[in-house]
């Protein structure tokens, strides 16, 4: 464990040096194994969050109530700690900008692969056209917010934020769960031929799924993985 | 021995329960949702109890029918599979012993089926004599859809997978008939005191 | 939606452990169904063990059992899988 950066009040960021790491593709995930004294295990798999470029493995870990695995990695976890980990893991998720264009709908937690697509794209400096969409409860709840703004390059980005709970003050942004008319109006449309990534809690996932289908979005397009209630 | 996470309690062991703790199982507190496919919801007006096979006279209960039949409360350990076990349980459902009268059989083993299509086998000695129970309460309240509601086959004695949440039926062999985990790779029987929870163990 | 459900993605790393091939972006042909589906985006759950499903139509793609030894697998349907000089 490097370092620890607290992300909202219910979300840290864990840096981790993973010795002989084989690099990842942004969208995989790695899986982390606790073990207690007695022996008793827990698994999970996360999210990788950093680009590939970077040097750390960033897992970025949102508090389950009642969970197992991530009141450990958020309260408990401090810099030097040893987690035993596997991975990456994982490849129908994952994207490059060698790929072409995509568009990335993320809800709550599911912004994490999310934004290491974006962070690698950043990192190799590419135009290629990125379009996210990001659902969150409200700004305090948003999960790199203030990054996310300051994303480059900026020709080919575009960024839109809907909150389902409560909006800042002043907000002129979408104020609700996304719906057919908030998907066509950020686009591309099902004719640009992108990727598509949704990622968020299974009820989330569904929901847009059916509605890029409906839209007239290739099923082979999108990509979907979802959260569920896992025991955290 | 992977290196221990410091800090890291899992979920510890209270010594004073430790003697009601099958070997290898952990105590906990809350009550882990385990499925093995999506949750079924099926309206009470649709459900029935169907008991079918190698028994003298089939025969099936409405959810009111079966809700007028006499019922036991009692107060049990439950343990899984999955290494959690819970103490002092406590439901309310009809006893097998009850059903088993009714019927009929010669048969020495069963079938439990699920709504959903999930299934487990079991042997008819292992769920008479007061070993097994249709609960459709737990701890007073009506049987939550996770946890099996309306009604879930509870045998205490065996790993909680025998136990199958929303049952609709059983189905009487004359042979033993592995079900869904049986034949997946987990114990035919499933004694958590010898610790029976894989094939061969 | 009360469903402990995730999906292929998430069981990625027990794939790979279980076939040392990476599985989530092969696609599974649905004995059930006839549609096909990447195993990424097949409905996990656990059970007793983990239980792959189709997508569309909910039928049983795969078991997975965890001893401490070995891994027990039951695949159902047809996978076909990229072979390297195709990719």
């Amino acid at each position: 464990m490097r370092e620890t950066i607290e992300e909202t009040a219910h979300a840290r960021t864990l840096a981790l040096d993973v010795p002989g790491w084989p690099g990842h593709r942004a969208g995989q995930h790695l899986d982390v194994r606790l073990t207690a004294e007695d022996g008793y295990q827990a698994e999970r798999s996360y999210s990788i969050a950093s680009a590939p470029e970077l040097d750390a493995v960033e897992l970025t870990v949102e508090l389950v109530d009642d969970g197992e695995v991530s009141p450990y990695l958020i309260e408990e976890v401090i810099p030097g700690d040893v987690i035993e980990v596997r991975g990456p893991v994982g490849g129908h998720f994952t994207w490059s900008v060698d790929d072409g264009r995509v568009l990335l709908i993320g809800g709550g937690s599911g912004l994490v692969p999310l934004m290491a697509m974006l962070r690698h794209r950043a990192a190799r400096a590419s135009t290629v056209e990125a379009r996210l969409l990001a659902s969150a409860r409200s700004e305090p709840d948003a999960l790199y917010r203030r990054e996310i703004e300051t994303l480059r390059p900026q020709e080919g980005l575009a960024v839109d934020w809907t909150y389902t709970r409560a909006t800042p003050a002043g907000w002129k942004g979408f104020a609700r769960r996304v719906d057919a008319e908030m998907l066509a109006a950020v686009g591309p449309g099902p004719s640009a031929g992108a990727r598509v990534f949704v990622c968020g809690p299974t009820p989330f996932v569904e929901s847009v799924s059916d509605l890029l289908v409906d839209a007239g979005y290739d099923p082979a397009s999108i990509h979907a993985e979802r959260f569920g209630p896992t025991g955290g | 021995m992977p290196p221990v996470s410091r800090g890291f309690l899992g979920r510890r062991r209270d010594a004073a329960d430790a003697a009601r703790l099958p070997p290898g199982q952990y105590l906990v507190e809350d009550f882990p949702v385990l499925t093995a496919g999506p949750t079924p919801h099926s309206p009470l007006d649709e459900w029935s109890l169907t008991i079918h096979g190698a028994v003298d006279e089939p025969k099936s209960w409405t959810w009111e029918e079966f809700r007028a039949l006499e019922t036991e409360t009692f107060t049990v350990d439950i343990h899984c599979v999955t290494k959690w076990s819970k103490l002092g349980t406590t439901w309310t459902g009809v006893p097998l012993d009850a059903l088993l009268e009714e019927i009929g059989t010669e048969a020495d083993y069963l079938t439990a089926w699920s709504d959903g299509g999930y299934t487990t086998n079991l042997a008819v000695e292992d769920v008479s004599d007061g070993r097994a129970w249709i609960v459709h309460t737990f701890e007073g309240e009506p049987l939550e859809v996770e946890h099996g509601g309306p009604a879930r086959l509870l045998v205490p004695a065996l790993y909680l997978w025998k136990s199958a949440k929303w049952v609709r039926g059983l189905s009487f062999t004359e042979e033993d008939e592995p079900g869904f985990w049986e034949a997946a790779g987990y114990h035919n029987h499933g004694d958590p005191w010898r610790e029976q929870r894989y094939w061969s163990d | 939606m009360t469903d402990d459900c995730l999906d292929g993605n998430g069981m990625a790393g027990l794939l790979a452990e279980a076939t040392g091939a990476e599985l989530t972006s092969a696609i599974r042909h649905c004995q059930s169904c006839g549609n096909e589906y990447a195993i990424g985006n097949h409905r996990a759950y656990r059970g007793a063990g983990v239980v792959l499903r189709c997508p569309g139509c909910a039928a049983l793609a795969a078991t997975i059992v965890e001893r401490d030894d070995e891994l027990l697998i039951a695949w159902h349907g047809v996978l076909r899988v990229p072979r390297p000089a195709a990719a």
